[in-house]
């Protein structure tokens, strides 16, 4: 008897989506098999993938056909790779700090990057954008209109960054607190805060249900064609 | 050591931010970023390699629930040994995406809706606070105005409403937040290139 692909594709998800369904009726063997099994193997896929993808083509490829100039610069992230996988011994562990250093320098410096220019920046001139009449006008919206979103956007943005400030000072009675105008635009910020987040709530439960829809078309219709 | 390790991590760090600044140095930038692109696959490999370590422990052990770490060492070096043999794009592996991993991961998501509708019961239950109300009740707002209805979107809350908070009220308070993540993100990346935070082991 062969089996198509399609087939044991379909087996296999509609297998899965029905053990992990099964948590809707409370935490039993039966989830946990299949959440340990997914664990299992999306990091064995991971593996292979970062083994296929990133060593292979970068570090081995370039250290077997490369030129000699190519072999030089690689050979220096393979000691960096040697000195990781020293981790994995205890007694060698601490040699491995040398390529987490290099590590966690690079991270820092792509995050400042991409903190300055993928959000600090956008995000200031955006806000600011939105009081640009020109562009309203183009768009026939009237000026009332635009500078009142503004006024709003500008105002949730400065009043949760001052909900953010936590600097206070040390009362007469001992207790620190923040001043008082801070409190009041820190509640204010508050609203805006729970708003935002309740919006970001609907959001994900509206992705979820989709999910959830989806999981039970696939079970529906897996058997309704076998 | 914590002097090396501390001049590797501000050296690298400082050359890879100047090479987005000064162009003569997209070149050292670029090769600095690849050996870190390396390093972190070897490091994904390593981490999975504790992974098992620890569930083999636990198998070896015979700890409650080692059949279980059992079954995810079978799946992981199952999946692991097909990957390095017939490489990830290969037919099998399409099926151990599509069915499984994929599967798995939007059934979970499924799962959440129940979750979430649990956690928000209790939250409207034991902290029924101005925060929690507003919070409740955008989510509702939200919900209800972008329902599909047969009689198409509901008045007031769907067409106005609902626009209105997503794109004005919540899109201000995102921006502050976004702003303090980044500025936050900024705060911790200097004070590594500074050497006042080395969270690689160097005190």
């Amino acid at each position: 008897m062969v089996f198509s692909s399609d087939l044991v594709t379909g087996l296999l998800s509609f297998l899965f989506t029905i053990l992990i369904f099964s948590y809707l009726i409370g935490d039993n063997p039966l989830f946990r098999i299949a959440v340990y099994i997914f664990v299992g193997v999306s990091s064995g896929y991971l593996a292979a993938l970062a083994w296929w993808q990133v060593i292979v083509p970068r570090l081995i490829y370039p250290l077997v056909y490369g030129s000699v100039l190519e072999k030089a610069f690689t050979a220096i992230p393979l000691l960096g790779a040697v000195l990781i996988l020293m981790k994995i011994s205890p007694r060698l562990a601490g040699l491995a700090r040398i390529a987490m250093a290099f590590l966690v320098g690079a991270g820092a410096a792509v995050i400042i990057a991409g903190a300055l220019s993928g959000t600090l920046l956008p995000q200031i001139a955006a806000t600011i954008n939105a009081f640009d009449l020109s562009a309203a006008s183009a768009r026939n919206i009237s000026v009332v209109e635009v500078v009142f979103n503004g006024a709003f956007i500008l105002a949730g943005t400065v009043f949760t960054l001052i909900y953010f400030h936590f600097g206070a000072s040390t009362k007469a009675d001992g207790s620190i607190r923040r001043l008082k105008l801070i409190e009041i635009n820190a509640l204010v910020g508050r609203i805006f805060i729970g708003i935002t987040l309740g919006t970001i709530f609907a959001g994900v439960y509206a992705a979820a249900l989709t999910a959830l829809i989806e999981r039970i078309s696939s079970l529906i219709n897996f058997i309704g064609n076998y | 050591m914590r002097v090396l390790t501390t001049v590797i991590a501000i050296a690298a760090g400082a050359l890879i931010l100047a090479g987005y600044f000064f162009p003569a140095l997209a070149d050292v930038q670029t090769l600095l970023l690849n050996w870190a692109i390396i390093l972190a696959g070897v490091v994904v490999l390593v981490g999975i390699s504790n992974l098992i370590s620890v569930h083999t422990d636990k198998i070896s052990r015979r700890e409650k629930g080692s059949a279980y770490s059992a079954l995810l060492v079978i799946g992981l070096v199952a999946t692991l040994s097909f990957g390095m043999i017939l490489r990830p794009h290969h037919s099998t592996m399409k099926i151990v995406m599509n069915g499984i991993i994929i599967p798995a991961e939007a059934s979970l998501m499924g799962v959440l809706t129940i979750s979430l509708l649990y956690a928000a019961i209790r939250l409207l239950r034991r902290r029924a606070d101005l925060m929690g109300i507003i919070f409740l009740s955008t989510a509702a707002l939200l919900l209800l105005g972008s329902a599909t209805l047969p009689l198409g979107d509901i008045p007031l809350i769907g067409t106005l409403l609902r626009p209105w908070v997503t794109q004005i009220l919540a899109l201000g308070g995102a921006r502050g937040i976004l702003i303090g993540v980044a500025l936050g993100t900024l705060m911790t990346g200097l004070r590594v290139l500074f050497g006042a935070d080395r969270p690689y082991g160097g005190n």
